[in-house]
């Protein structure tokens, strides 16, 4: 049984923990992301939340942490400011490195 | 590249069948791994579809349930619905799971979502908006299907690395492997057939050799024979 956490700006926090998801990090430099992340994966936390410009600020270690295994599932979401092109270029350069044609 | 052989491999008979062997082996493997890769290429398609529509789904809820929010915000006061917030009672729980696609465990989510009343959440009514139940609403169905989509993406990824573990391998096979066999059975058939023909020739000389010593000694008796 595991469950599932948030790592984000406040806005993003509280939003969440009005829809049932109890376990936030509040997050506003990279060290403090990291931070969250490190603690969050120590844990028995299979699922995260992350919203994109924290996602952005720590791509490299998030890389890093995903490893083969099913879990954490890292799952990027736009915050309030809306979202940024960043995840879809990163789904895009799977895709292209996978398949070998740029689709889309 | 193209003349590269095995290294390590003498030329004899034996060898050459082991490595005859070999070589149906790996193109065997070749074509499997092939199939392997074209499925899972397939698989992953399909899944790409879903992943599309998926994030797309959640960015709409998303959008409304930061709308709700904010729209909370004012009514209620910032500080209000953060304290309202963290109250609301713990509402989710995931069961993950693996599922097999063509070999590659990808996760399944099972979870659980206790249907819940605007009771149920937790907090008191006296002093929240409308606006704040909407909101919640909104962060509760967002979390659903973010938690669909996670699957799916997760599912990709590891369907991408499959992939590509598997297109390394076929081509280390096309590529490398089989043409390196495929050397070394000509260098070692090459071989034999010139050993065969230094024998060949080794035992023509033996033979002329022989006939010749034959010749002579028919001579000499001969001349013996004259003598007497």
């Amino acid at each position: 049984m595991s469950s599932v956490a948030v790592i984000g700006d406040l806005d993003t926090i509280t939003g969440f923990k009005l829809g049932g998801v109890s376990t936030g990090y509040v997050v506003n430099t990279e060290d403090e992301a990291k931070e969250a992340l490190d603690e969050l994966l120590e844990s028995e936390v299979s699922i995260i939340i992350i919203t994109q410009k924290v996602a952005d600020e720590i791509r490299e270690y998030i890389n890093k942490t995903m490893g083969s295994e099913i879990v954490p599932m890292i799952i990027e979401i736009p915050d309030k400011d809306g979202e940024s092109e960043s995840d879809n270029d990163q789904m895009r350069a799977l895709i292209k490195r996978v398949i070998g044609v740029d689709i889309k | 590249m193209a003349e590269e052989v095995l290294e390590g491999i003498n030329p004899t008979r034996m060898e050459l069948l082991a490595l005859k062997k070999r070589e149906k082996l790996a193109v065997k493997g070749h074509s499997l791994l092939k199939e392997k890769r074209d499925a899972l290429i397939k698989e992953f398609f399909d899944i790409l579809n879903k992943v599309k529509s998926a994030r797309s789904d959640v960015e709409k809820i998303l959008k409304e349930a930061y709308e709700a929010l904010t729209l909370a915000q004012i009514q209620m006061g910032d500080l209000a619905v953060k304290k309202t917030a963290l109250s609301v009672k713990e509402s989710v729980d995931v069961d993950v799971t693996s599922r097999n696609i063509m070999g590659v465990p990808v996760p399944l989510c099972d979870t659980h979502f206790d249907s819940r009343t605007l009771v149920d959440r937790g907090y008191g009514f006296g002093d929240t908006s409308a606006q704040l139940d909407v909101a919640a609403k909104k962060f509760e169905e967002a979390v659903k299907m973010i938690i669909e989509l996670g699957e799916i993406e997760k599912t990709i990824y590891l369907l991408a690395e499959e992939i590509e573990k598997t297109k390394r391998r076929v081509n280390a096979l096309e590529h490398v492997m089989i043409p390196k066999i495929g050397n070394t059975i000509k260098v070692i058939d090459m071989r034999l057939q010139e050993m065969e023909r230094e024998n060949f020739v080794r035992l023509k000389m033996i033979r002329s050799t022989l006939e010749e010593n034959e010749a002579k000694a028919e001579a000499k008796r001969a001349a013996k024979e004259a003598q007497a």
